[in-house]
This record gives structure tokens, C-alpha cells and sequence, in this order.
């Protein structure tokens, strides 16, 4: 515990710089920008800062990311309450009281509420993280390969399921395919290429980060520039500084909401908007004032702010811990920190611990730079929002490609970026979502060396796949997770609960 | 996508995915074992790929049949509904969208060079979107003019922050 300080106060130390101060605002006042842009995304937004910052010293590099990401889940916040269209998925929860309080002429102190959320939210996941990420990644070194094939299907399944709560088949299905497009190019075992037709660019396997910029970038460009016209509403700013009462008056909600976002953000794939709506729909099943749900309660936007703030640090407790993303914009920095020579995973605590608490320190720095720069520049940033989208949109499509071409210098890459954008458009439009596949396309590796180490060592034999216990437990969560969504699960459930109540 | 149609978009999507998983379940099983090598026959590349193909596809055959329960296999395609979908404005913004991005992406970058291929994408996108037909065009004359200063200035500025500021090498 006390050397976790340490290494946090020397973290500190190292970014107390000019420069990297410098670096810390401008990051996370673009991360902002492109959170309040519709059509622009936290994943967008770290996929393409990945491209700006690899030529970067590593730790520079990864601040800045973490500040694009804060930065962005919170800038959501603001056309989600200005404009009723969340600036990410993750603000679709702050809309729903945010807006209306806009409406009630509170612009101002909605800004303030969701700012203050998002800080302490921010600052629970930034606790949590410290104090879990060394804890997983101790008990991770326990796991064998068949334990890390369960949790590869596990992360596929959990995923699928919260973010295709209507039909998990569909996510399921979206995460095969994410797993299928792993097998692409030379596998690690033999060397053998894998459906590339023959093709020298596929041989070498489908890069995500273009994968990812398509399937979150393009696909949303196509979205944005297909559906009506977005209508932008003059609301009045008015005063911003939250009100310290409003504070006081929920802080067990701030403080529920922030654990419930860090542990749905430690989720293998599952992202900020499903901690937000989660925090929320918490909140209101316990809320005094249920009624003011969805016509502007303060509560609401306070739960569903801090909520997805929280996920951020929580989807970086796998990322570190077990290598495994815990959300999309996640994703992308674990792609990055591999690109950077930095290895997360069960043996960062044992290779390089001081990095978990630099991490630690940059969701800090992060986290501060947000709440002075969401409480500053309100009245002029409220002007970004009247660009119109035909304006927008191509200007984001030439940095998707450019942020797809650069990293490796291909045209193959833009290609891919292109494809990954048309699928991820038709897999929106037919409820299939995109996160499951682009969570497959990380595990896909794990899931094929793991798999196949594990049967050699067991001779082919599948039993120690459900014997040996942790794996037994993962399987046995895998099956609950897919047992859920089933009717006859529910009712057998519903029983249960009957009869424990009898008794 | 509208409620009311999601069975016809299912029934449609799992068979595509049948054909999908079949296709990679066949393509592992022809990939080498390197018994002969003296491998591990359980190291083979065929074996996750076919395990994924064949999980896509059971996945696949659940969906189909709840589809069909769903009368998802009545298609109800018909000449007037393709040409509705078609003369549909938002299907032709989706389109214009597709095919403006696939000239830039694919036809004109590494072709011409970058900041004229840039120019000539945002010029033509945001004067395509802007453009009201039916209105005169010297009406509209700002309509042009200010999607060429934005085009200039875009792929001037983009230009100069890759290649100078983060050291990028242009396409």
C-alpha cells in the first residue's frame, strides 16, 4: 500500500512539468471538443490522437490519450443536455434529465452538476483502480491457459449482452465475428497464414486500430449524414459553479454511482453508456423523487455523469491488470500502449508496477484538467455546436483516414478503415452492435494461442477446462450470463425467489 | 431501422451468416494439421478458426428460426418498395456519403497528390450536401465559395499539423 503511495507521489512528481501540464490542458480541452461533437467519439477521438502521439515518448503519449478519453465521455455531456443529442453513447443517460433541465432555463447549473459528476466519478474509478489493479493482476498471475480461453468467452459474452440488451444474440454474433477477424494473417503457433486469399497486406492480419476508427468513425459519419437534420435549441447558459448543496444533497448517489461505473467499466468490453445507464436506472429505483425522472432531475444527471466518468478509470483495471479492455475507447489504449513498448497484464505488477500508478496519476491530472476547463469556456464552446454536420462530417472523414493511414504508412489500412466503416453501418442499422466485434478483434489472439496451448497440454482432453476451479467459475458466470437473457431461466428464477421468500 | 422490419433484416442476416460460418469451417478444416512435421495435432491454425465458424453458425441457425417464427421470411420485396427505398432521402444522403468517401479513400488518395485530393473531397462533399436544388444558383453563390475556403483550409491545415506537428508522412 504504502510503496503504491510512492510510486503514485513520484508519478506526480515526474508530470508536474511546464510542458506536460501544457500537454495535459490541450488534450483534454480537445477531448471535450470532440465529446461534444456529434458524430465524434471518445473512441474517434483516443483512435486518432493514437496516430498523432506515436512518435512520442510513451509516457507523454499515454497522458495525452487519457486526457482525449476523460475529456471526451464528459464533453458528451454537453449537447446531451444543450441539445438532446448525446455527444457519445456514454451521455445518452445525461440527456434524459439534462435536456430538460436546459429546458427549465438550468442550462448553467446542469453544466455545473454534470461537470461536478463527472470529477467525482472520475475521482472514485481513480481510487478503485489504484486499489484493484494490483489486486487482479496478483490473483491474474494464477491463471493458466484455460482459464484465459474462458475469460476470452466470457468478455465476448458479458459484452454482448449489455450492449445488445434487446437481442444478446446479435452481440454474441458481432463478437465471433471480431473473433474471426483475429484469425486473419500469420498465426504465432506455426506461422501460417490464415485466410488471405492469397493477398501479401492480409497476411499480416487486420490492424485495429483502422478496424476501430471504421467500425466507430465512418460508420457514425454515415449514421449522422443519413438521419434528418439535428435541430440546434438557443438555451441559456446562465450561472455554471454547481451549488454546493446539490452536492451534498446527493452524495450517496455520487458515491454509488462512481463504484457502480468502476465495476461495470472493469467489464471486459462493456462501455461508459451502459455504466451510465445503470448508475441511473440506481439511482431512480432508490430516489425519493422518482417522479422528476426523465423531466429533469438533478439526481438523475448527477447519477448518470459520475456513473460513466467512473467507467473510465474502471475500463482501465483489465487494461492493465489482464491485458483485456474494458471498454472501446479502452481498447484503443491498450492498442497503443503495445504500440508504445509498454506490456499491460498479469506481470506489469512484477516487470513494471511504477506504471499502474503513473496511470493512476494521469487519470488525476486528467480528471483536474476536466473540471477546470468544464466549469471555464462554456459560453464559447457552445458555439462548436452550431456547426452543421455537412461541414463537419468530411473533415472527420479525412482525419479517420489519415489517422488509419499513418501509423503504418498503407493505403491497405484507409481500405480497411473503409470496410470496418460500411459493416459497422449496416450492423448499427440491423441492431447488431459494434462493440462486441471490435472487443473479438482483441481477444481473438488470446483466445486462439490459449485454446490450442491448453489442449496440448491436456492432450486434447476438455476436462480440465471445467475442473480445475477458476476456470470452473468463469465457465459457470459464462453460462449464468448466457442463462439471463432466457425466459425459462427468469421463470425458474422468479420461483427461486418465491420460495426463499416462504422460507 | 424500423421495428416491423427487424425479422426480414434477421432472416436475411442469418443466412448470409450460415454461408459465413460454413465458408470458415470449410477453409479450417482444409488448412495443414503438421502431423507430418511431428506437430501436435491439437496446435493446428484450422482448430479455433473452425470452432469460431461453427459457433457463428449454430448462433446463425437460432436466429433463422426465430425469424421464420416471426415470419421474417415473408420478405415482401416488390418494385414499388425497392423504389421507395431508393427515391428515400435519406438513402440517397447514405449513399452519396458511401460513394464520396470510396472516390477520396480508395480512387483518389495516392493517386494525386494528398492536398489536392483533400481539397477536392471536402469541396465536393460540402457542396453536394449544401447545394438546394431548385433554388438559383446565383442565389446561392455563397453556398460554393465557402465550401472552397473550407477546402482549402482543411486539407491546408490538416496537412501542415500531420506532417509538421506530429511528423506524419502524408499518403
Amino acid at each position: 500500500m504504502l510503496e503504491g503511495l510512492r510510486m503514485f507521489g513520484e508519478a506526480i512528481v515526474m508530470f508536474m512539468k511546464p510542458k506536460i501540464i501544457f500537454d495535459v490542458f490541450w488534450a483534454t480541452q480537445l477531448g471535450i471538443i470532440v465529446g461534444m461533437l456529434p458524430g465524434l467519439t471518445a473512441t474517434m477521438g483516443v483512435a486518432l490522437m493514437t496516430t498523432l502521439t506515436f512518435k512520442m515518448a510513451s509516457s507523454n503519449a499515454i497522458l495525452i490519450l487519457i486526457c482525449m478519453y476523460i475529456g471526451a465521455i464528459y464533453g458528451g455531456s454537453r449537447s446531451a443536455i444543450l441539445l438532446n443529442i448525446p455527444g457519445t453513447p456514454a451521455n445518452a443517460a445525461t440527456a434524459v434529465d439534462g435536456y430538460p433541465l436546459a429546458r427549465q432555463g438550468k442550462a448553467g447549473q446542469a453544466i455545473g452538476i454534470a461537470t461536478t459528476g463527472s470529477f467525482l466519478g472520475s475521482i472514485i474509478g481513480m481510487i478503485l483502480l489504484a486499489f484493484f489493479t494490483p489486486l487482479i493482476g496478483n490473483f491474474a498471475l494464477k491463471f493458466q491457459s484455460y482459464e484465459y480461453f474462458w475469460l476470452a468467452i466470457f468478455g465476448i459474452v458479458i459484452s454482448g449482452n449489455l450492449t445488445a440488451p434487446k437481442d444478446p444474440l446479435k452481440g454474441w454474433i458481432s463478437g465471433f465475428l471480431g473473433l474471426f477477424v483475429a484469425m486473419i494473417g500469420m498465426e504465432g503457433i506455426h506461422a501460417y497464414i490464415r485466410f488471405s486469399f492469397g493477398s501479401v497486406k492480409m497476411s499480416g492480419g487486420i490492424a485495429l486500430i483502422p478496424a476501430m476508427v471504421g467500425a466507430f468513425g465512418f460508420a457514425e459519419i454515415i449514421m449522422v449524414m443519413k438521419y434528418t437534420k439535428l435541430e440546434v435549441i438557443k438555451a441559456k447558459v446562465g450561472r455554471v459553479i454547481p451549488r454546493l448543496s446539490d452536492i451534498k444533497r446527493y452524495w450517496v448517489t455520487i458515491i454509488r454511482s462512481g463504484i457502480i461505473g468502476t465495476f461495470i467499466g472493469a467489464v471486459p468490453g462493456v462501455g461508459e453508456d451502459i455504466a451510465a445507464w445503470v448508475s441511473y436506472d440506481f439511482a431512480r429505483n432508490s430516489s425519493k423523487e422518482k417522479e422528476k425522472f426523465g423531466k429533469g432531475s438533478v439526481e438523475g444527471l448527477i447519477a448518470a455523469e459520475t456513473g460513466n466518468n467512473a467507467c473510465v478509470a474502471g475500463a482501465m483495471i483489465p487494461v492493465l491488470s489482464l491485458a483485456i479492455p474494458g471498454s472501446a475507447p479502452a481498447a484503443v489504449l491498450l492498442a497503443a500502449m503495445f504500440i508504445h513498448g509498454v506490456r499491460p497484464g498479469p506481470l506489469i505488477m512484477m516487470e513494471f508496477p511504477e506504471f499502474v500508478f503513473q496511470v493512476v496519476a494521469m487519470v488525476m491530472l486528467a480528471t483536474f484538467a476536466m473540471f477546470v476547463l468544464g466549469l471555464s469556456l462554456v459560453k464559447a464552446l457552445v458555439r462548436i455546436l452550431l456547426i452543421p454536420r455537412q461541414k463537419l462530417m468530411p473533415v472527420v472523414f479525412v482525419l479517420c483516414v489519415i489517422g488509419s493511414y499513418a501509423i503504418q504508412g498503407r493505403y491497405f489500412d484507409v481500405g480497411v478503415m473503409i470496410f470496418f466503416g460500411i459493416l459497422g453501418y449496416l450492423m448499427r442499422e440491423m441492431e447488431y452492435p459494434v462493440a462486441p466485434m471490435v472487443l473479438g478483434i482483441i481477444l481473438g489472439n488470446i483466445l486462439d494461442k490459449n485454446l490450442r496451448r491448453a489442449l496440448i497440454l491436456s492432450n486434447g482432453s476438455l476436462i480440465p477446462f471445467f475442473t480445475r476451479p477458476i476456470s470452473l467459475v468463469i465457465f459457470i458466470l459464462t453460462v449464468i450470463t448466457i442463462c439471463s437473457k432466457m425466459k425459462w431461466f427468469r421463470f425458474l428464477m422468479g420461483k427461486f425467489k418465491q420460495l426463499m421468500a416462504k422460507a | 431501422m424500423e421495428e416491423a422490419k427487424m425479422p426480414k433484416a434477421d432472416f436475411v442476416s442469418a443466412i448470409v451468416l450460415i454461408l459465413f460460418g460454413s465458408a470458415v469451417v470449410y477453409l479450417s478444416a482444409k488448412m495443414p494439421t503438421f502431423r507430418e512435421m511431428g506437430a501436435n495435432p491439437y496446435s493446428a491454425p484450422g482448430i479455433v478458426p473452425g470452432f469460431i465458424g461453427a459457433t457463428i453458425i449454430l448462433m446463425s441457425i437460432i436466429m433463422l428460426v426465430r425469424s421464420i417464427i416471426k415470419r421474417g421470411h415473408r420478405l415482401g420485396i416488390t418494385g414499388s418498395s425497392i423504389k421507395e427505398f431508393f427515391k428515400s432521402p435519406s438513402t440517397k444522403r447514405m449513399f452519396i456519403t458511401i460513394a464520396l468517401s470510396l472516390i477520396y479513400g480508395v480512387g483518389l488518395l495516392g493517386k494525386i497528390p494528398y492536398l489536392l485530393s483533400t481539397f477536392l473531397y471536402v469541396l465536393v462533399f460540402v457542396f453536394v450536401f449544401e447545394y438546394r436544388r431548385g433554388e438559383s444558383f446565383f442565389k446561392q453563390y455563397k453556398t460554393p465559395m465557402f465550401a472552397f475556403v473550407q477546402a482549402i483550409l482543411t486539407s491546408g491545415v490538416i496537412a501542415a499539423i500531420f506532417r509538421y506537428a506530429f511528423l506524419v508522412n502524408l499518403p
